[in-house]
């Protein structure tokens, strides 16, 4: 045997099991020496042979895979249904609550609020990373390992069959009152809070004038565009209510709007104009105002998050609107 | 006319759930591996040597195939012969085949022909 046919055995027999090694050995070798012996018959030169019998049996990975019935997938059809579920509902109930815990014990440990957020979003993601992580592990293993095969059927097993009470409800494509009223309120909030955060005395100055905490400069004119862009926010709910659901217009309505809310903004913050400089000297944390500061940086990193998924919820709205009226048949379209 | 990469696929596909049974039955005479390969493609049932020894394993690990190596000829071959498992198995699929052939073709057949 030349060395090619003995690199593809050594290559296969990696991925076999020492108990089997021998035999798998044997045999393997014994069916490519008939293999390239018949083809050599055929009138066919060695090298040419032995070339076309390995290409024949295939990537060794693959079929030392196959010979040892190993599979060749981190996490098989029978358990990824179970995989997905359980990560979901891990990382969505634990996520926060961690986010929050840790946020408020930095807030209690002295910390301001902004600190004690990034210290909440950092430990959150942290989290999740090792939760993502172990789970997925965990499941390879089980997918995996042969002592642990009594575990997975009883995973799936305890899973049990679907029946028609585990269907979804179908998707409420009807925007409703409460949850325009909702937005509303929401976006009323939000120019409230901001109005609110400007005008309230933290800090005076010198003369007994109030330290606004947005930039002086900057409240003049583009204040009153931005919220003037989130009255036409909130304008824009009613007039989705009044239509009855969310269509590919009006979803392109709301991208304009939010991209007209959010780039100014993430701009102005992110060129040090947004906050005022003397507040954050008030505050004694000149980087409050600094346009590459960590507090900056968040606030522009959840802005465009926030946005991207208010963009995105708007067409997925709009979808879902469309295949539920055009096929109540077949509502699993609309996911 | 069909696509030959489509035909390809499904007639695969349509062979490669006989390809236990072919086995079971032609291993009611022992034979090592490759002889299988070439005698199901005599039989006009060709498969391919990755397929046929992951197979072979799999069925003798569920005890429907039984092997013995034969160290009399010029080189070591790991002859496999059909269980009595194994061929009760067969029996029952041939059944089956039968039956599916009987439905197929009256479903050809049928009142839309």
């Amino acid at each position: 045997m030349t060395s090619l046919t003995e690199r593809y055995l050594a290559a296969a027999l990696r991925g076999i099991p020492e108990a089997q090694r021998a035999d798998v050995e044997r045999e393997l070798r014994s069916s490519i020496a008939d293999a390239v012996e018949d083809r050599l018959t055929a009138g066919e030169d060695r090298a040419e042979a032995e070339t076309a019998v390995l290409e024949g049996l295939g990537d060794p990975v693959r079929l030392a895979a196959g010979l040892a019935g190993r599979p060749l997938y981190l996490i098989g059809p029978g358990l990824f249904v179970e995989y997905r579920q359980l990560l979901i509902m891990l990382l969505s109930v634990v996520i926060p609550i961690v986010g929050i815990v840790l946020a408020g014990v930095s807030l209690w440990g002295g910390e301001d609020l902004v600190g004690a957020i990034v210290d909440g979003v950092g430990g959150a993601w942290n989290t999740a990373i090792h939760l993502a992580f172990w789970v997925t592990v965990a499941f390879v293993l089980v997918e995996r390992v042969d002592a642990m095969r009594e575990a997975r059927d009883e995973i799936t097993g305890a899973h049990g069959h679907w029946t028609v009470d585990r269907l979804p409800a179908l998707p409420a494509s009807r925007v409703t009152a409460g949850e325009t009223v909702g937005e509303v309120v929401t976006t009323l909030i939000s120019i409230g809070g901001i109005l609110f955060l400007n005008g309230a005395s933290w800090f005076r100055d010198a003369s007994g004038d109030v330290i606004g905490l947005f930039n002086p400069e900057v409240w003049g004119f583009w204040m009153p565009v931005l919220i003037a862009v989130l009255v036409a926010i909130a304008g824009l709910q009613i007039v989705i209510f009044l239509v009855g659901r969310w269509t590919i217009p009006l979803a392109f309505a709301n991208t304009a709007l939010q991209v007209a809310f959010t780039a100014p903004f993430a701009a102005l913050a992110l060129s040090g104009s947004l906050f005022n400089p003397e507040f954050a000297d008030a505050l004694g944390w000149p980087p409050l105002a600094d346009g590459n500061g960590p507090v900056t940086l968040s606030i522009v990193a959840g802005a465009v998050l926030v946005t991207i998924w208010e963009i995105f919820d708007g067409f997925r709205r709009a979808r879902r609107a469309d295949t539920t009226i055009a096929g109540i048949g077949a509502p699993g379209k609309a996911l | 006319m069909v696509d030959d990469e489509l035909l390809g696929t499904h007639r695969q596909e349509l062979r490669r759930g006989t390809l236990v049974l072919a086995s079971l039955l032609a291993l009611r005479a022992p034979e090592y591996g490759y002889a299988l390969l070439k005698r199901l493609e005599i039989a006009g049932l060709p498969s391919d040597g990755n397929t046929i020894y992951p197979l072979l394993r799999r069925l003798e690990e569920r005890g429907l195939l039984v092997s013995e190596w034969n160290t009399d000829d010029t080189r070591p071959r790991k002859f496999y012969r059909t269980s009595p498992a194994g061929d009760e198995l067969a029996k029952q699929l041939m059944t089956d085949m039968t039956e599916l052939t009987a439905s197929l073709r009256a479903l050809n057949g049928g009142p839309d022909r």
